[in-house]
């Protein structure tokens, strides 16, 4: 999968915005979405937002983890544990890029935010790589790995798989009697 | 046709259909253009852009675009309209009989003609009254005609109109405001506007400046460091001094160059002098100004302002205002239009397409393309070198000449840098700089108050030269030129081969063999 892909499934999420237009009840493929008022706050999906914020539509508000005590707790118990703390959202990595590159001045404490999730995503990923790593080196049968988002399992996927095939291909070929044609693949 | 409210008459009319929007090539008319392509994407107005550099340019892009579109917007500073900004024409253009003027002279033209419909049953007294009525009235037109046609002047910046659109429609970003100040400041930078409307213009912006920045900065949600920050500055008249060494920005600089004279030994001596009573040592103020000891830079302003004081210079600050984005980035407008003149009249050998250099300029005024804007800070930093040096060689070998009525000067062929004065704005900004020197450097009195006007060539193969001319440089000047109408006058009376295509109608093309003849017609004119 691409990260462009997560991305997009991302922009299903819905985040609270406030239009400064008004319009009637849409009824779209995905859902319905509210009728807008101007000053009353509205949930929409985020490429809806975010269209509407780049033609000055609408106001955005952040969402509720979106908070700089809030994520600060997080990354120190994302330290402090080993295995993997519930993620603020299913998609924090890209909703927090994609807020703060288009509507950051809605959002107070853009640039802490952006170094706490920042940090809370190495930590992730560090943790990730420590476990992929012994995963391969013990030759482990399953595992199994909670709290993971879709972004991070997309970094990892394709090293992971691509890893357990060549060490797949390594393992038949030191079994005796192993036919001679293997060798051939490298 | 003029347009009382902005928003019904114009934006309204305009919201559904499709534009072509032709715009004028200078620095006022391109933030023009990027507040209305702002507005437009917002909207999802359809439009095409068309840059134009002259009479001839937008007749033919008209023709072009005739058949598509019913409704043009015709952008460029306002030359000589004296209320209202946008020109705005329609496809079945009526003649204005009535009087183009402005409202008053407007209703004084219909008014008489309005009386004369009244008339219209009636004995034969009444029909020649009539016809002495229309006859006074056809009189009267004439005079406010060329009352108006006289004097060609600039009104409002037409980027600051079309922000003002954006408020009412409650569409104003910092992005528009920041185009908005950009436009202000061109016409300041080229000298189209009079000091007082500068300063009433800037007191206007500024209200919104305190209403962009007070609505977002706030103790405990402060901004983040990318946001863009408009400031007031209150800073000084050098050129380009943040991005360049103070040393070289006083050099280039009109006002400090010629308030110093430094084109002569003696000028040279002052500036060193002026450096040392300040104590800023040599070696500071000669390498880049970001690299520039802090404790020196702290108090800069201040102490740039007292010295100055005691060497004549009045005005070394001015009120203008900068922005801030990013850790590294701040500019101040002048920063911009001097990027941006640069870059729309490059002469640089691949880039001589007139609109390729307008989508540069363009392009350098949005925050994005921080690359194309330093580049053109450095062609303008060569521009203004080239200025400085030319001023300094008329000036020495003298060849300003006082024909009379005004004083004339001519750029021969092999001076160098010649190629940068054969595009207008850079010609006018020459011509300006020119004369103040000349004002600073000659004894006779009565040349103070002359006005200047300047050839340089234009095009070699075709043997054209380029003309421009300015009035005479005053404290209290409403910057009135005249001479678009001399111009007219005197290639008519010497049947010159000359080319009024310029929006600017003081800067005309003539062929070279026609110089002397429309020289001596212009000043039998003008005595």
């Amino acid at each position: 999968m691409d990260p462009s892909e997560v991305e997009f499934l991302a922009e299903k999420e819905f985040v609270k915005i406030i239009p400064n237009f008004s319009l009637d009840k849409i009824y779209l493929i995905g859902g319905d979405l509210g009728p807008f008022n101007p000053g009353l706050s509205v949930d929409v999906p985020v490429w809806l937002a975010l269209n509407l914020k780049q033609r000055q539509k609408c106001r955005i508000l952040p969402p509720e983890w979106m908070d700089v005590e809030k994520l600060e707790e997080m990354r120190e118990l994302e330290r402090k544990e080993d295995a993997f703390t519930p993620a603020p959202s299913p998609y924090y990595m890209e909703l927090t890029k994609l807020l703060l590159n288009h509507a950051s001045d809605n959002i107070p404490k853009a640039d802490e935010i952006r170094t706490l999730v920042k940090d809370i995503w190495d930590t992730r990923v560090a943790k990730l790589r420590l476990s992929a790593d012994s995963f391969i080196r013990q030759q482990e049968a399953h595992a199994q790995l909670d709290n993971l988002t879709l972004m991070e399992i997309n970094t990892i996927r394709e090293f992971l798989l691509d890893s357990l095939n060549c060490m797949y291909k390594l393992r038949s070929n030191l079994q005796p009697g192993a036919t001679k044609g293997q060798f051939g693949d490298y | 046709m003029f347009i009382a409210d902005i928003k019904k008459d114009f934006y309204d009319v305009v919201a559904n259909q499709r534009v072509a929007l032709l715009v004028a090539a200078d620095i006022d008319g391109l933030c023009a253009c990027k507040i209305l392509q702002a507005l437009f994407h917002c909207d999802q107005i359809q439009y095409t852009l068309v840059p134009v550099t002259g009479w001839q340019d937008l007749s033919t892009a008209f023709l072009e675009h005739k058949e598509q579109i019913k409704l043009l917007i015709k952008e460029d500073d306002d030359l000589g309209v004296p209320t209202y900004d946008d020109i705005f024409r329609d496809e079945d253009e009526e003649g204005e009989e009535e009087g183009e003027g402005s409202g008053n002279e407007s209703d004084e033209g219909s008014e008489p003609s309005g009386k004369r419909r009244r008339f219209d049953e009636g004995a034969i007294e009444r029909r020649i009254e009539r016809q002495r009525t229309k006859r006074q009235w056809e009189a009267r037109r004439r005079e406010i005609l060329f009352d108006y046609e006289q004097y060609e002047y600039h009104g409002t910046s037409a980027a600051m109109m079309f922000f003002e659109l954006a408020w009412v429609l409650t569409k104003d970003t910092k992005d528009m405001l920041w185009w908005s100040i950009i436009g202000l400041t061109d016409q300041w930078v080229h000298d189209k506007i009079p000091h007082m409307k500068y300063v009433s213009d800037i007191a206007t912006v500024q209200r919104h400046v305190s209403r962009h920045n007070h609505r977002n900065e706030d103790e405990e949600n402060s901004l983040s460091i990318d946001c863009m920050r408009i400031s007031f500055e209150y800073d000084l008249r050098l050129a380009l001094y943040h991005h360049w060494s103070l040393y070289e920005s006083i050099c280039n600089s009109y006002y400090t160059a010629c308030s110093f004279k430094l084109w002569t030994l003696k000028g040279q001596k002052k500036l060193q002098e002026f450096l040392a009573d300040m104590g800023l040592p040599l070696r500071q103020v000669k390498q880049k100004f970001k690299s520039m000891d802090i404790t020196i830079k702290e108090n800069l302003r201040d102490v740039i302002e007292e010295s100055s004081n005691k060497y004549g210079m009045k005005d070394i600050r001015i009120q203008t205002f900068g922005v801030h984005f990013g850790f590294k980035n701040s500019f101040l407008a002048s920063d911009m239009v001097h990027a941006a003149a640069a870059l729309l009249e490059s002469t640089e050998r691949d880039e001589n397409d007139p609109t390729d250099n307008f989508i540069k300029a363009l392009d350098s005024l949005s925050r994005s393309n921080l690359d194309r804007l330093l580049s053109g800070i450095d062609l303008a930093k060569k521009k203004l070198i080239a200025i400085q040096q030319t001023v300094a060689s008329c000036i020495c070998t003298n060849i300003i000449l006082s024909q009379g009525p005004f004083l004339y000067c001519y750029l021969m062929e092999g001076t160098p840098d010649v190629k940068l004065f054969s595009k207008p704005l850079a010609l006018t900004m020459l011509c300006k700089y020119l004369l103040k020197a000349f004002i600073h450097s000659t004894r006779n009195k009565r040349c103070k108050l002359l006005p200047l006007i300047m050839a340089a060539p234009k095009d070699v193969e075709k043997g054209t030269v380029i003309v421009v001319g300015i009035p005479p440089d005053s404290e209290t000047s409403d910057k009135k030129n005249f001479f678009g109408r001399a111009f007219e006058k005197a290639a008519e009376s010497t049947s010159s081969r000359t080319l009024h295509d310029h929006f600017d109608t003081s800067i005309i093309e003539l062929k070279s063999e026609d110089r002397s003849k429309f020289l001596d017609a212009l000043i039998t004119l003008l005595s």
